[in-house]
């Protein structure tokens, strides 16, 4: 081959350049993402189906809806219990960390400063140590109720019993409430001073401030947060299994662990398994919905 | 004048009540964890010591009812989160970048995200349950490395969603002009693109890391009763010794506090509440 060929053939090859990339280019996205999918369709999306098709097979082994009945007739108080639980959680936590946000974003001086940086402290915590914590703070004779008698709230003989829905709601709201304010925090803070300023110089006070600007101008960002934690509550299982694990009512995740442990019966298990999903299905697909869109045009 | 007044003592009434709730609970771990003999109802206990520290640390040897010496187990976690931060980084880092740079149909993306976003909406433990079914089938159930592909599927779905929004971050026009230079895609990615998003990568990997080093609910179904990691043994001693259990705890919640102190400024708030489910 000739000098001169050989510069041609370069010449061409940087030419079409861009059309040599092209397959490699078009191709590149999805060699890069196959081993990341894969590893989620295996083993999340694969377990995630087979937890509704293995909850219409019954013990026999013959599809009917036998677990379902079963489920309704032994743990129908079970699920309403895991509903309220949750429903009474998330409002407490999103009324609290509202107004914790609202505290964080109009306030200044030092006792807010302070706030800012610790409430932030339960996020870090895993929720089997925050089972732990409410194990000893909420006990009988633990330091809450201690505390209590101390101050001649309660008879020392006779101590308040935590170990139920209200250790359950108080642990939740204790890890959930300050995640939400990080969220709802930032988008507080997005909104320009300005805003609060003429809603203020037209006479508007801190409620109106709270329901007609705050709140109205961060939807979205709350009911995100609303959302997250509300399916977090309905998932959890080691915070109830260890809180009241063994008394009853308790939550559909607890139910499950005692299905698989005492019985083996992955039938009834699963079934719950799908009621867990059918409470969170309307919260769970608008998140999806919402941020799939923001993934997908952002 | 008054009226500013009254509103300073509110704020400070709040204040306290704020900092009983917020580490009252904390404190009675610390005191459990101290607590050689205490008697309801006195206020402090009569007793105390580091024993249960040193016999948990296996120090000292203990034949207390459910004592534990939780070194083997923080090993094992050791190991196990650090295999699996490795992983996960090797796969994540590819498909967040993916996901933030490159062109792929709607539609496709569209599903992609569903499938990185569905961990998060619905409840887990059913997973975990048929994954331990499916685990039984082709032996990995006990196994440490079932154990591992658990905190994998637990900690990519994070991954991903960290190192795509890092990926974003950084501006197109920077690797572009690598390129309009002469760099291949590999190179401009390793020489700009990499060591401009190590932060947030390794806010990630860090991420990951706590992630597996909490992880409760699939390691219940899919490890127990051979595979006894740190969360493992909190959940034993809970039952049978308060002391012990406290300084588990203790030692858990340790690293989770003190990582994410510093890596928190790297991470958008959404993904920082998906610690230990």
């Amino acid at each position: 081959m000739s000098d001169n060929a050989k510069s041609e053939l370069a010449l061409r090859k940087s030419e079409v350049g861009v059309g040599v990339e092209r397959p490699l280019s078009y191709n590149l996205p999805f060699l890069l993402l196959f081993p990341a999918v894969m590893a989620i369709l295996s083993l999340y999306l694969y377990p995630f189906l087979s937890s509704f098709w293995k909850s219409f097979i019954s013990k026999e082994g013959i599809l009917s809806l036998a677990n379902y009945e079963k489920t309704l007739n032994l743990y129908r108080y079970d699920v309403l219990f895991t509903m309220g639980v949750t429903l009474l959680s998330t409002l407490i936590a999103t009324v609290l960390s509202i107004l914790l946000a609202v505290y964080l974003r109009l306030s200044k001086g030092w006792i807010t400063n302070i706030v800012g940086i610790l409430y932030r402290l339960p996020i870090f915590l895993p929720f089997v140590v925050i089972a732990q914590m409410m194990r000893s703070f909420l006990a009988p004779h633990g330091i809450f109720n201690l505390f209590l008698a101390k101050l001649g709230l309660i008879n020392i003989e006779n101590p308040l019993q935590f170990f139920n829905w209200t250790g359950l709601t108080f642990g939740f709201v204790w890890k959930e409430a300050p995640f939400m304010v990080l969220i709802i925090l930032g988008g507080f803070q997005m909104i320009d001073d300005s805003y609060i300023e003429a809603a203020r110089s037209v006479g508007a006070k801190l409620p109106q401030i709270i329901t007609k600007v705050l709140i109205p101008m961060n939807k979205t960002t709350i009911l995100i947060a609303v959302t997250l934690v509300f399916c977090s509550f309905v998932g959890c299982f080691s915070f109830p299994y260890m809180l009241i694990g063994g008394k009853t009512p308790v939550t559909i995740t607890v139910d499950i662990a005692h299905r698989v442990n005492y019985f083996g019966d992955y039938g009834v298990a699963n079934a719950l398994g799908v009621f867990s999903y059918i409470i969170v299905s309307f919260l769970a697909l608008y998140y999806l919905r919402s941020m799939m869109r923001k993934g997908l045009y952002d | 004048m008054q009226k500013s007044v009254f509103k300073k003592t509110i704020e400070i009434i709040i204040f306290i009540i704020f900092i009983f709730f917020l580490f009252a609970p904390l404190l009675s771990l610390g005191i459990w964890s101290v607590a050689l003999r205490w008697y309801w109802p006195h206020t402090f206990p009569q007793e105390i010591g580091f024993d249960y520290w040193f016999q948990a640390l296996g120090i000292t040897k203990s034949l207390t009812l459910g004592a534990v010496n939780v070194v083997p187990a923080f090993w094992l976690s050791l190991g196990i989160a650090i295999v699996v931060v490795i992983i996960t980084m090797a796969i994540a880092i590819p498909a967040g970048y993916a996901l933030a740079k490159l062109r792929i149909p709607t539609f496709l993306k569209g599903l992609i995200l569903i499938l990185f976003l569905m961990p998060r909406a619905f409840p887990q433990q059913p997973v975990f349950l048929n994954l331990m079914l499916m685990f039984n089938k082709i032996g990995l159930t006990g196994t440490v490395l079932g154990v591992i592909f658990v905190h994998l599927v637990v900690g990519l779905v994070y991954a991903v969603w960290i190192t795509a929004s890092t990926f974003r971050s950084i501006p197109p026009e920077l690797e572009e002009a690598a390129r309009s230079v002469g760099a291949s895609r590999l190179k401009a990615f390793f020489k700009v693109t990499l060591p401009l998003s190590a932060p947030g990568l390794i806010a990630s990997a860090v991420f990951v890391f706590l992630t597996s080093m909490d992880e409760f609910t699939g390691t219940f179904f899919v490890g127990l009763p051979f595979v006894t990691t740190l969360p493992m043994t909190l959940y034993s001693a809970s039952g049978s010794n308060i002391q012990f259990a406290s300084v588990i705890a203790i030692l858990l919640l340790i690293p989770s506090i003190l990582f994410m102190v510093l890596i928190q400024k790297f991470l958008k708030a959404e993904h920082i509440g998906g610690m230990g489910g």
